[in-house]
């Protein structure tokens, strides 16, 4: 009791001691911040680090499974995301909640709109106030707009007129950059610096390391759910900081085998769709695994989704190199050629959960098994047993739903559908996302034998262990561009993180 | 960013063990059938009557065959209410291309259909080339399509149905033209959806539109020709409906266009798409066509039927929700 009230003064957050698992895995272990009042706070991490289900259960859309919460030197017990907000915690996600078709003014107190009598809206002071908060935050904005007529950077400063309408004192944002460049990134960067002065204590999530640098005055690192340091800016340096966010040696081990780079397969020149991609040109050799790194957002999958023709090129050509040389436009002509993408989405991209085993694995191969446009059941029970067999697919009958296998057995039944095409190309993006530790395994290793019969592979992954081990060569994306080739040899995680959360990249496009 | 989404163990989803739930969804519906037609022979003995056996089965055979279309294009997480327009359209056509006369009638059907796979081919145009949720799509085209045979008739409707099409209101002990019929299309559709490449790419589409992008399917042309074989199956539920009244009426089959629906549903097809078949839809449909000659027989108010029909389909899909995992 003593300590609490000794830190009520101090600190106006205290998040103690706080573990949070999902269904065995351990999101959060014993992760302690403790923030006080007019500073900010960058909290950093790679993907998965637990950054996100720490300030989810800040904002109370989580409960803690251990742990305290101390807010303005009060013990937070069991409370609603309403009465987080009604504390004064605001939280500024990534994807923005804002009402497209209603206005700036309507949108900053929506929920709390002020009222005349009988209920009806105060038009002339919803107008004014939200005009004295836009005012506050020194931005000029014609508060009766609709916010769909935003940019999105003035959406967000929607969000932070909100957060002050709601009289927060403490306001996380979770990579508000992510969707800034240039001269916005540093408006907003002027606006957290006069809420400081105004008291409001700021939690700044980011992936770019630079922006920390200019703005934090503490770092709290995460790796893999747990708290690795907490530093005072000053003590830091960009090496120190990337070497705390990758922490341990690899402790994984990844099957290799050795050959030889074969031939050319498939050039792409200056791609670009109407994504973040922009301008990416690689080349890929018989059976090699490149590695494509780079933070969520950072255009890997919009890179999978051109490769394959899933999204129309606005620029640059794909081409397939060997006696084939084909060119495709859509996913079919792609299967076509022999290029499969085993998308990074498994439940809304990949998998048709309502549908059984059997059919989804066929599902691209059903030219093979049909006679007369009829389908050859026992041809269709040999393709789908040597499936099972080869991938060891564990499920109590070929016709069980999809739905009913576990993470890693799904993510084995779409492979397994794509292998079937009998592929010269396979694109795997986030093979081994939500998959436990022996499935891993089981599909690195298929991804060997893959390379063994020759056929190409390009990996994405967010987790740099699995793309330096699995990987000949690795490109690292940023904003949209492939900022940098690295070789296995030389592959580091700390220099892949440096690469891919260099500034600039997109100051150079705008 | 987030943590790796847990999964959920499939065997606790929703307090149901795994095993209710999928003989639920597989046979539900069966056994639904089986307790009605159980409570009917005590309820309402003179179900069993031959006649009446008949009478009900031809009644089935008419929802039943637009249901096989519902049920379709219900797979490909589509809707069709513009059924009732070609009802209308299909008996205008039938009386005024033929004015009575039986030899005109194999043109006049293939006038009917060809004209019903124009109203499918806009219903799956709009729907997948301008993105109309189906629901608006196809309420639109039957407000279309009622209004334009109605200003072609100038709303009097003229010519005789010709005597042939009364064929279908003869049964040889059960068995009629419209039983045939309805059975017939049941094996052809059934065959189709399960063992050919075009019945796998609609569960496909209807499961995960994406994902079968994705797996180089033509999504839309899929779509598109569930929604012509729909309004195909509706014309040649309007013949049947055309010769069971013998002329040209104004409300021809209302209502059929919901209760459709409402048979593929209680049969187990799914709302989004994906699941279900035409077992299902047949159990579905003989359930409504049998709760409604129970209450006819039992003598009780069209309003009471209509409580009854609701609260079967609101009692059936919500049992299929319980135990549906996706829901």
């Amino acid at each position: 009791m003593g300590a609490r009230h000794k830190s009520m003064s101090e600190y106006i957050l205290e998040m103690l001691n706080i573990s949070k698992s999902f269904a065995g895995v351990q999101a959060l272990k014993d992760v302690s911040i403790r923030c006080r009042p007019g500073r900010v706070y960058g909290l950093v991490g790679e993907n998965g680090a637990g950054k996100s289900t720490l300030m989810k259960i800040l904002a109370g859309a989580y409960q803690a499974d251990v742990g305290e919460i101390i807010y303005k030197g009060q013990r937070r017990e069991g409370a609603s995301a309403g009465d987080v907000i009604d504390s004064g915690i605001s939280i500024i996600y990534q994807e923005l909640a804002l009402v497209p078709r209603m206005s700036v003014a309507e949108n900053i107190f929506l929920g709390r709109e002020p009222q005349r009598a009988f209920g009806l809206l105060d038009l002339k002071s919803l107008h004014e106030r939200a005009a004295e908060l836009t005012e506050r935050l020194g931005i000029a904005m014609d508060t009766s707009l609709p916010v769909s007529e935003l940019t999105v950077a003035q959406r967000q400063l929607v969000e932070i007129a909100k957060a002050l309408s709601q009289n927060a004192d403490l306001i996380v944002m979770d990579e508000p950059s992510a969707i800034l460049a240039g001269s916005e990134l540093d408006q907003l960067f002027s606006i957290i610096e006069s809420l400081v002065e105004q008291g409001v204590t700021i939690i700044y999530i980011s992936h770019r390391l630079d922006e920390v640098f200019r703005i934090a005055d503490e770092v709290t690192v995460l790796k893999d759910g747990e708290l690795v340091d907490t530093r005072s800016i000053d003590q830091l340096d960009r090496q120190t900081l990337v070497r705390l966010m990758v922490g341990r040696p690899l402790d994984e081990i990844f099957p290799r085998t050795d050959h030889e780079k074969g031939e050319l397969v498939l050039v792409a020149e200056d791609v670009s769709t109407d994504t973040i991609l922009e301008g990416a040109s690689l080349e890929l050799y018989k059976g090699e695994i490149l590695g494509i790194a780079g933070m969520v957002g950072s255009g890997r999958t919009e890179l999978a989704r051109a490769l394959f023709g899933a999204d129309p090129l606005t620029s640059g050509t794909i081409t397939l190199t060997g006696d084939k040389g084909a060119s495709w436009s859509n996913p079919a002509q792609a299967i076509e050629s022999g290029l499969v993408l085993v998308p990074e989405d498994r439940k809304s991209h990949g998998l048709f959960t309502s549908l059984s085993v059997r059919v989804n694995i066929t599902l691209p191969i059903l030219s093979r098994i049909t006679r007369f446009g009829v389908l050859q059941s026992q041809a269709e029970d040999e393709v789908v047993e040597e499936a099972k067999h080869r991938l060891s697919i564990v499920m109590a009958s070929a016709d069980q739903e999809a739905q009913y296998l576990s993470g890693g057995n799904q993510q084995k039944v779409v492979l397994a559908k794509w292998l079937e095409t009998h592929p010269a190309i396979v694109i795997l993006d986030e093979p081994t996302r939500g998959v436990d530790v022996g499935a891993k395994f089981e599909i690195y290793k298929l991804m060997r034998q893959l390379n063994d019969r020759g056929i190409a592979i390009v990996m994405i992954s967010s987790e740099l262990p699995e793309v330096i081990g699995m990987s000949d060569r690795i490109l690292v994306m940023n904003d949209g561009r492939i900022v940098g080739e690295v070789a296995q040899e030389e592959a580091t995680e700390a220099g892949i993180i440096e690469l891919a959360t260099m500034a600039g990249a997109k100051a150079k496009v705008s | 960013m987030s943590v790796a989404k847990p999964y959920e163990s499939a065997t606790s989803v929703g307090g149901w063990p795994l095993r209710l739930r999928l003989f639920i969804a597989n046979y539900g519906v069966y056994i639904a059938l089986l307790a009605l037609l159980l409570a009917a022979t005590v309820l309402t003995p003179r179900l069993y009557d031959v006649n009446t056996i008949a009478v009900v089965m031809r009644q089935a055979s008419q929802l039943g065959i637009v249901a096989i279309g519902q049920t379709l294009i219900l797979l490909v997480a589509g809707l069709d209410l513009s059924v009732g327009g070609i009802f209308l359209m299909t008996s205008i056509v039938v009386a005024d291309v033929t004015n009575g006369r039986d030899e005109l009638v194999i043109p006049a059907i293939l006038i009917a259909l060809a004209l019903g796979a124009l109203v499918g081919l806009g219903n799956g145009v709009l729907v997948t080339k301008r993105r109309v949720p189906p629901f608006v799509a196809t309420l639109g085209m039957l407000v279309l399509v009622k209004g334009a045979t109605q200003a072609y008739t100038k709303g009097v409707p003229g010519g005789f149905v010709p005597d042939i099409l009364g064929i279908v209101n003869q049964s040889w002990f059960v068995l009629s033209i419209p039983l045939l019929l309805w059975l017939g299309l049941n094996a052809a559709f059934i065959f189709v959806l399960r063992r050919t490449v075009y019945g796998r790419k609609v569960y496909a589409v209807g499961s995960n539109i994406e994902a079968a992008r994705l797996s180089g399917i033509s999504v839309d042309a899929i779509r598109i020709s569930v929604y012509i074989l729909g309004s195909c199956l509706a014309v040649a539920s309007g013949i049947v409906l055309t010769g069971y009244v013998g002329y040209v009426d104004r409300f021809i089959g209302t209502g059929l266009e919901l209760d459709s629906i409402a048979a593929a549903i209680v049969g187990g097809t799914a709302f989004v798409g994906g699941r279900g078949g035409l077992l299902g839809t047949i159990a579905g449909v003989l359930i409504i066509q049998i709760l409604s000659t129970m209450a006819l027989l039992m003598g009780l108010d069209i309003e009471v039927q209509f409580i009854i029909k609701g609260l079967v389909i609101l009692g059936a899909v919500t049992l299929y929700s319980l135990a549906n995992v996706e829901a």
